[in-house]
């Protein structure tokens, strides 16, 4: 919906056989839609044939970890069905939306927003040679809101809010969305109308529990996956700050740094209880007390690791191979208040949300830019600031963790990477953190 | 093998008495991938899928649907479950009724039976890629080879029947040399094994280009961006230049009309979908109009906006044959060239950096254009006409109509780019510009 008025509507049914195979130890993988006894040959045909006529190619072979894998079937359950949400519901939404944003504001216009509301019920079956048999139904509920402040003074400022989960409709009422945009809405008014550039000596940052979720994602997650760590993602996404030889010895941050992956968070929008060669999922510690832990392993980088696969392996559809994956990643949470948070910082800044960012392809190099931030004076909030950059190593970042907040919070993502590039429904989030003496910089006006 | 175009008409004519407009729209691909890593084969991907995408609109609610089903029965099954939803819509603000068709002319020379033959046996032109970039000094590479081999059916009930068929090639590769990196891509409709080669060849080159690691300072820089950077931007460009992109706010073209300034009078961009060269090229739109060559922006001034049927009624404009049924796009772009030689850009740039490649564009507001990309691969450090090392990875963070604006001249010769970061194909040169702003990371 742009605004209060429909723009389009549109339903997705798809339904196909992806098949990997191991040949010469070359690995293939084929996908197909067309079902029939002929398709499922020809495509199966074309993964044997086309992996072996380049098996040449390859100096060693490609081989699987040994691990035990799951027969079983589970799904998420649901309070109130996908179904049950109907068009006349969902238009209303997006209308409550708009008219909240309207009423939010006063000073401002919001000459557009956009608005996106989606159900989806993904059914999987994954079987293999080595005795996988998965049988998963996870639905899922995903909603989005763009929204454009336009001051004729100060220009405008761009926000976008997404709200996403795996279970039914009920996730809707649980988000209270109205309830947020008319809580958020008139900060980002003032930050547009009265914010200020950040100091430009070295401050203290509180960063909010949406920037820390970004931030994990982006330089706890994605360098430790070990793909990425190998190569294998290296003409694509990247490779890795992290070598194999990093791997519980290297510090990248203070000992209040604890990183968590878990597939199994109920609700979740990474949620899954076997991966897609069907590993039992489990929680994976990726940074643990300021050390480099764990890297996320399928079965191919777990064998070469020397190790076993921690079930970390996701395809984002039947036409996409599987490859190593984050599912929903953390910060772990500490035990102070944010009242605690900012007592003693004499001169710092609150980074709540943020709009632009970006990582260098060995997720080293980072840039967020705040959206809703706020000076921090004698240990309290004080006025809003415009735009502040927080540009910094991850090291950099992390190695000036002095405080960590006690309340956790996620918030949806969709993550990308591979070739074909696959989106995955992921969480990420964390708890407000305190990092000490960073100088943030503005954007180039 | 089902006929794309037969399904699309069975399709149509048996919906088309429930509905005022129906559109279908049928593709069918066979296509493989082969994925390096470490100088060998990772995974050799296959797809041979059929997709059928169902428009249909009654009483101006709109409702499309994307289907991986090849029956037409269940298709129109599928559709037909769905019009007590349709009924329950409300109009849509961007309703309008699909065009009338006009003659539309056929693109030659869109099949290369090269890219068929090669398709279950590809390796050939994968070695031929890799021995380019170690013949250059490479000591390992990564990157894809894609073939591709597809048909696309359009059907409306207003009486358009269109049938194409083409090949497509993708290639890119990165090359390293210790902590030193290059890359290049392509993208093609054709098997050109010279152009493959000269895939590794350019990423081996950069990767090779200096072995000095050299520090930097933040600030504004000229810059010699190369086909891949610029490519990459030019997308963002392209996507904010769809009316869909400025309605919805994302595009600083909101800001703009048709005649205003937006860059130097010396950049052209334009929207190239009658070139048979490059791997987008289409005689028709998702709705049927006829496609045409135009300047996005020509000498620096913006001329078109890209438009369907209900963007264009929206805006008072005329459909461009940019459908995309919800969302216009550009289908192949094409940038000017200028004077700049490609084989002293060191000379031509003076002071300043040359980047090879960059990825992980963001917007920090789409109406202001304000943004960032990060560099990989090659970033020199140019001083007095001579690269004085490699700076590593730098952030470009700066407006994009203050770029476009910044332009000082283009190279001679114009690069045929495809790779993962470059997703709408485009034929793009090197480009210098000036007063570049170039962060740093502060620990």
């Amino acid at each position: 919906m742009r605004g209060d008025k429909v723009i389009g509507a549109g339903t997705e049914a798809k339904e196909g056989l992806g098949i990997r195979v191991l040949v010469n130890g070359s690995l293939g993988f084929s996908a197909t839609n067309d079902l029939s006894k002929e398709g499922v040959r020809k495509a199966l045909n074309a993964a044997i044939a086309r992996a072996r006529r380049v098996s040449s190619l390859r100096k060693s072979p490609i081989e699987f970890s040994e691990n035990c894998l799951g027969k079983t079937s589970y799904s998420v359950m649901v309070k109130k069905q996908l179904e049950n949400l109907s068009i006349e519901e969902r238009l209303s939404l997006g209308k409550e939306l708009w008219k909240t944003v309207q009423s939010s504001v006063k000073e401002v216009k919001v000459p557009v927003t956009m608005f996106e509301i989606s159900t989806s019920m993904e059914e999987k079956f994954i079987i293999n040679s080595d005795g996988a048999r998965i049988h998963s139904i996870i639905p899922r509920v995903n909603a989005g809101l763009n929204i454009v402040l336009v001051s004729p003074s100060k220009g405008s400022l761009q926000r976008m809010i997404e709200f996403g989960g795996s279970g039914g409709v009920e996730l809707i009422d649980y988000w209270r969305m109205s309830h947020r945009v008319r809580d958020e809405i008139p900060k980002l008014e003032k930050v547009l109308l009265k914010g200020v550039e950040p100091p430009k000596e070295p401050v203290d940052l509180v960063a909010g529990s949406e920037v820390v979720g970004l931030i994990v994602h982006e330089s706890a997650g994605h360098p430790m996956e070990a793909d990425r760590i190998l190569g294998r993602e290296a003409a694509q996404a990247g490779e890795s700050f992290i070598k194999p030889e990093m791997v519980g010895n290297y510090r990248v941050g203070s000992d209040l740094v604890t990183v968590v992956e878990d597939p199994t968070i109920p609700g979740s929008s990474g949620y899954y209880l076997f991966d897609d060669e069907g590993v039992p999922a489990r929680p994976r510690y990726l940074y643990k007390d300021g050390l480099i832990n764990e890297p996320l392993h399928n079965r191919h980088t777990a064998r070469v690791f020397k190790t076993y696969s921690n079930g970390a392996a996701r395809a984002m559809d039947y036409n996409s191979e599987p490859i190593v994956r984050m599912s929903n990643t953390y910060f772990k949470p500490g035990n102070s208040s944010f009242e605690e948070l900012l007592e003693g910082v004499e001169l710092g800044v609150y980074m709540k949300s943020y709009m632009e960012w970006n990582i260098d392809d060995t997720r080293w190099n980072m840039r967020f830019v705040g959206l809703e931030a706020y000076m921090i004076r004698k240990g309290e909030l004080a006025e809003p600031v415009r735009n502040p950059v927080l540009e910094v190593t991850t090291k950099g970042l992390y190695s000036r963790v002095i405080d960590v907040g006690k309340d956790l919070k996620f918030y949806p993502g969709m993550c990308g990477k591979g070739e074909p590039g696959q989106g995955v429904p992921v969480w990420f989030g964390g708890p407000d953190l305190k990092i000490s003496k960073i100088r943030l910089g503005v954007i180039s006006h | 093998m089902i006929d794309p175009l037969q399904l699309a008409e069975d399709v149509v004519k048996k919906l088309k008495k429930d509905f005022d407009d129906v559109s279908a729209i049928i593709t069918w691909k066979n296509s493989v991938m082969i994925k390096l890593w470490n100088t060998e084969p990772s995974v050799t991907q296959s797809w041979i899928n059929t997709e059928a995408t169902v428009y249909v609109a009654k009483n101006r609610k709109t409702l499309q649907l994307s289907l991986s089903i090849q029956d037409p029965e269940k298709i129109v099954e599928r559709v037909s479950n769905s019009i007590p939803a349709l009924h329950r819509l409300e109009e849509s603000e961007l309703y309008a009724p699909l065009p009338e068709p006009k003659a539309w002319k056929p693109l030659g020379g869109l099949i290369d039976k090269a890219v068929i033959n090669a398709i279950d046996s590809p390796k050939e032109p994968a070695q031929e890629m890799i021995d380019a970039a170690l013949k250059e000094g490479a000591e390992r590479v990564a990157g894809t080879l894609t073939l591709n081999h597809a048909k696309r059916a359009v059907v409306t009930n207003k009486g358009f029947s269109g049938f194409e068929e083409g090949t497509s090639v993708e290639a890119y590769l990165r090359a390293f040399k210790g902590l030193m990196s290059g890359h290049w891509g392509y993208g093609s409709r054709h098997l050109d094994l010279r152009a493959i080669r000269d895939v590794g060849s350019k990423a081996g080159y950069f990767a090779t280009i200096t072995p000095n690691k050299v520090d930097y300072e933040p600030g504004k820089y000229d810059v010699i961006l190369s086909p891949l950077v610029i490519g990459n931007l030019m997308n963002y460009v392209g996507f904010m230049a769809s009316a869909a992109a400025v309605l919805m706010g994302y595009s600083m073209f909101a800001k703009f009309k048709p005649g205003d300034l937006v860059g130097n009078y010396k950049l052209t961009l334009e929207d190239i979908p009658r070139d048979p060269e490059l791997p987008s090229s289409a005689a028709f739109d998702d709705e049927g109009t006829p496609t045409y060559n135009k300047p996005i922006i020509e000498k620096g001034i913006l001329k078109n906006l890209l438009h369907n049927s209900g963007t264009a009624r929206k805006m008072q404009a005329k459909p461009t044959g940019n459908a995309g049924l919800t969302f216009p796009t550009p289908w192949n772009l094409r940038i000017s060239t200028g004077e700049l030689s490609d084989d002293n850009l060191p000379k031509e740039l003076g002071n300043g950096l040359i980047i090879n490649n960059n990825w992980y564009t963001r917007l920090q507001n789409y109406v202001e254009g304000i943004f960032s990309t990060v560099s990989r691969d090659a970033c020199l450090l140019v001083k007095n006409g001579e690269i004085v090392g490699d700076v590593g990875r730098v952030r470009v963070a700066d407006r994009m109509d203050r770029v476009m604006k910044n332009i000082v001249d283009f190279g001679k010769n114009l690069y045929l780019i495809r790779w993962w970061e470059v997703r709408t194909p485009i034929k793009a040169p090197y480009i210098l510009i000036k007063d570049v702003n170039i962060t740093k990371p502060f620990a």
